[in-house]
């Protein structure tokens, strides 16, 4: 039915957008490939070789690759799940109506927006500095006054401001998820003197998999990627304490000029990724397709 | 942990009505806790930027008091500061890097979102496949051949390098997010302009472009977001002469570290374009980041 | 004007499934309204669309005025089609969606300006022409839809389902402007719909389909007193024919312990088959007082009465035979009430009669 020359017609606006994408983005990863394979530290010229599997032997036997490795995933994880959390106890409160809703919706999804190096850079200082801070500030009449936080927890320093960030994401995505609930049939719920906290089990929790699901899956994409907070807050210390996976890559590769080594770290992020992804891909693909419930 | 479906006019005509219930002021009541409830907390989760922005406006030596300071005389001297400390051109590079890249992302992205809705190519789930997949593999296994390559062909601290790569990054948000919007436009509509004989760039430039120009703002508003509050690339690629506004807070905190007034200064002008434009895109923003998953 | 031929006509969505539209084969004389019914699913609204030539023909071919449009574009074909959501475009006023058409071909500025205003003035659109489509009413849009497609002066009028978004008193006022203003231009029109009293009272001729085949091609008339087989029997009517599954006598069938006499015909064609599909329409009761002679009427329970005003229905079920039910049409203000019995007798002349397995009439 689609003949040649209209399949090339179809065809045709498609390939730009395309073409750019498989060479910004999949022309590296086979580059990645390659250079994991050798020895190449760029500030000694000429090391360039090929040594096979060498790298990633080094990269399993690192044990602060490992390290790092924890505590990636519980930073990503640990982050998205606290964020989910509060983003639905705040969306069940948003779907209520009250005087200045915007503002307060506003008011809520400002830390989102707020460049992460600069939200960094406020967590650092005026909020957990331990003698300025206002978080000490705040708790000092508790005793908790001079806690050096991001020294003493730096892990959960980095968590503390990413969950600040994310949770009004998720929050704003919950909040769709409850206002695409249809109004008749909570109406029926009622009629039928259901109480409303087995409304909310029966029907909005139900309701609202798909876009918890969601939360967490587009979380995690771009959380496992969180570079600038760890820069900016702890640079990954102190040790490698708050380090996760893409700073520790950033280090190898930028401070320790060790392009074989942290294209071969490179490469076993991707496969741990693809591997959580293919997982993840077939869940968001599924709420994709099954959009008429997410409308 | 109630849900309620009431809708504005219910509850107002709940609160004026004389002849009230007991339960219905039972509700409007628990409403108003809600409200109260909502209001704190929002107020909490903006408070650090508000803080921020206020620090802004302090002299170093009321930002840097034990006990902090609600009142002060407020002064523009840290602005003035910021940008006599080279901020300029940091902000000529973010605006270029943020709107050519936008511009580039229309530009491919609107013909290709076209050919995977309205008159779909062959295979577009796999094309749509492939496009989200490119968001599930980590920048930093990239980030390695990428540095290796821009190096080689000259191009670090050049300012295009950073635009083709935040075209890459946004390319397939965009494309999934206005093939949403595309998928709205009723079939009907297309028909009706095949038989009122209206060549097909034409029925795009007339008919479909108007109905989804609210969506490409959108779009192209949430692609503004995150090229501009880009860091990774950023820090690694580039130094004085393309870094962006990013870049330049980074450079502010390990040589001024001490000021506080001065680095807020610094960090509510990076964070500010975002936040405005946040707060306009703020009903599309799940759109956006969820690849249009949920509308 | 224009005759538009069907011939064989088909359209097979996947090859070796069974076709969306089978085979379909009818002529629209020049200047006819003709209506394409049938219920969802039957294959009328992808007619429609092989014609507009929003759909291919897989099979056979489609002509206008004899010329084979297999092969020509939607807009080469010289025809309007008015789509049930109207299909305005938001971004255009009024008179920019009439014109659209107009423009598109060329038609210079000042001429484009005199249809609209014509068309606008016979529609009653003359002071919205300024307005956006989403200004207007659901029965002011349909209007621009018609208007956009009288402009046209096309060769032939397409729409489908044009009333079903509207409310039913405005339904009723626009069916009948459609008719009215179709017979004054004379263009040959293909409508479609999946309701059945627009069919019968628009259409010079009525197709009926089902399965993506036609059922019967005739004017509403003859379709109401010659249906070609049950399924049109029971279509067309409303209530639907009475279709009652009827042993054989030996000079007609038995219904509730009575006799029905069949004609001639009808059994020379019905020949050595010992059951029968019988069709009665409501009005084809006649209601007999309930101690009449046992012999000569069936018994029945009431289960429902409609009240309509003027007459009333009667749902009543078999005495002797509680799982056959049926449908008598009563006088206004009848006395009847639920589970009162009823006494009654079709009348002989009236009947329809199908075979129980094909369904095709005998007769």
């Amino acid at each position: 039915m689609i003949d040649r020359a209209e399949g090339w017609r179809r065809r045709a606006p498609l390939l730009p957008a395309l073409v750019f994408t498989i060479i910004v983005t999949q022309i590296p990863f086979i580059l990645t490939l390659f250079y994991s394979l050798q020895s190449w530290n760029l500030v000694r010229p000429g090391s360039q070789e090929f040594v096979w599997f060498a790298n990633y032997v080094d990269v399993f036997t690192d044990s602060q690759f490992r390290q790092v490795a924890i505590n990636t995933v519980v930073m990503t994880l640990g982050s998205v799940l606290i964020a989910v959390v509060l983003g639905l106890l705040l969306a069940l409160l948003l779907n209520r109506q009250f005087v200045g809703r915007g503002v307060v919706r506003t008011l809520l999804i400002t830390p989102f927006l707020i460049t992460p190096v600069a939200a960094a850079l406020l967590w650092r200082t005026v909020l957990l500095d331990p003698t300025l801070g206002l978080v000490n500030f705040v708790l000092s009449p508790f005793g908790a006054s001079g806690t050096e936080w991001i020294s003493q927890f730096p892990l959960a320093s980095v968590m503390a401001a990413l969950v600040w960030q994310w949770t009004p994401f998720m929050m704003l995505l919950l909040l769709a998820g409850l206002q695409s609930q249809p109004s008749d049939q909570l109406e029926a719920a009622r009629v039928d003197g259901a109480s409303a906290w087995s409304v909310f089990r029966e029907l909005t929790l139900p309701h609202l998999r798909r876009f918890i699901e969601l939360g967490v899956v587009l979380g995690t994409i771009y959380l496992v990627n969180t570079f600038d907070t760890v820069y900016m807050m702890t640079q990954g210390g102190p040790g490698v304490a708050s380090a996760n996976l893409p700073f520790y890559i950033y280090q190898r590769a930028f401070l320790g000029f060790d392009i074989g080594q942290s294209a071969a770290m490179g490469v076993v992020v991707v496969i741990i990724t693809l591997i959580a992804a293919s997982f993840a891909l077939r869940l968001l693909f599924r709420s994709f397709s099954g959009e008429e419930e997410l409308t | 942990m109630a849900i309620t479906t009431d809708t504005p006019t219910d509850e107002r005509a709940s609160a004026t009505d004389e002849g009230q219930t007991p339960r219905k002021q039972r509700r409007s009541a628990a409403n108003v806790w809600f409200g109260v409830i909502a209001w704190v907390v929002g107020i909490a989760f903006f408070f650090p930027v508000f803080w921020m922005v206020l620090t802004s406006f302090k002299t170093e030596a009321d930002a840097y008091t034990p006990t902090p300071k609600l009142f002060f005389q407020p002064t523009l001297e840290q602005y003035e500061g910021v940008f006599s400390s080279g901020l300029g051109p940091y902000i000529a590079n973010s605006v270029a890097a943020t709107v050519l890249s936008t511009i580039f992302v229309l530009l491919l992205g609107v013909p290709a979102a076209f050919a995977l809705s309205l008159r779909p190519v062959k295979k577009t789930s796999d094309v749509l496949f492939f496009f989200i997949s490119t968001k599930m593999l980590p920048v930093v296994a990239a980030i390695v051949p990428i540095y290796v390559v821009v190096n080689q062909i000259g191009m670090l601290d050049n300012i295009w390098t950073l635009i083709i790569l935040y075209t890459g990054m946004n390319l397939p948000i965009a494309v999934w997010m206005m093939r949403s919007f595309f998928l709205e436009v009723p079939g009907e509509l297309l028909e009706q302009a095949s038989i009122d004989g209206a060549p097909l760039w034409r029925t795009l430039r007339e008919i479909v472009l108007p109905i989804i120009s609210p969506g490409i703002f959108a779009t192209a508003l949430i692609c503004v977001i995150f090229a501009w509050n880009e860091f990774f690339f950023a820090v690694n690629l580039t130094a004085a002469n393309a870094g962006t506004v990013p870049v330049f807070l980074v450079g502010f905190i390990t040589s001024e570290g001490l000021y506080w007034a001065q680095l807020s200064a610094a960090a509510t002008i990076a964070a500010l374009p975002v936040v405005l434009a946040g707060w306009v895109a703020q009903n599309k923003l799940v759109q956006g980041l969820s690849f249009g998953a949920v509308k | 004007m224009a005759e538009v031929v069907f011939d064989e006509a088909s359209r097979i969505y996947t090859p070796g499934a069974k076709p969306a539209v089978d085979r379909l084969s009818l002529t629209v004389a020049d200047g006819d309204l003709v209506v394409l019914v049938g219920p969802s699913g039957s294959g009328k609204s992808t007619a429609l669309r092989m014609l507009a030539g929003l759909e291919p023909i897989d099979a056979g071919s489609v002509r206008i005025n004899g010329r084979d449009v297999v092969d020509v574009q939607p807009k080469d074909r010289d025809i309007a089609m008015v789509f049930q959501n109207y299909a305005l475009y938001p971004s255009k006023t009024v008179a920019e969606n009439m014109a659209f058409p107009l423009k598109m071909r060329g038609m210079e500025k000042e001429e484009r300006g005199r249809r609209v205003r014509q068309a606008a003035e016979m529609l009653g659109l003359t002071e919205y022409l300024d307005r956006k489509p989403k200004a207007l009413s659901g029965g002011q849009r349909q209007r621009v839809a018609m208007g956009r497609a009288i402009v046209r002066e096309p060769q032939v009028f397409l729409m489908d389902e044009p009333l079903s978004n509207l409310d039913a008193k405005m339904r009723v006022q626009t069916r009948a402007q459609i008719a009215e203003m179709q017979n004054r231009l004379a263009v040959s029109t293909v409508y479609v719909t999946h309701d059945q009293v627009e069919a019968m009272t628009m259409g010079d001729k009525v197709a009926v389909l089902a399965d993506g085949k036609l059922q019967q091609y005739a004017t509403p008339p003859e379709l109401y007193d010659r249906p070609a087989n049950a399924f049109v029997a029971g279509f067309i009517g409303s209530p639907a024919m009475n279709l009652l599954e009827l042993p054989r006598s030996s000079s007609g069938v038995t219904l509730g312990g009575i006799e029905i006499p069949l004609t001639r015909e009808v059994t020379d064609a019905a020949g050595s088959r010992d059951k029968l599909t019988v069709g009665i329409r409501p009005e084809d009761w006649v209601l007999e007082s309930t101690d009449a002679d046992a012999a000569s009427v069936v018994k029945a329970v009431v289960d429902v009465v409609e009240e309509l005003g003027s007459e009333s229905y009667l749902y009543a079920h078999l005495a002797e035979d509680t799982a056959t039910t049926i449908v008598v049409r009563g006088p206004g203000r009848v006395k009847v009430r639920f589970g009162d019995p009823i006494a009654v007798r079709p009348t002989a002349e009236a009947l329809h009669v199908f075979d129980v397995e094909s369904g095709e009439r005998l007769d």
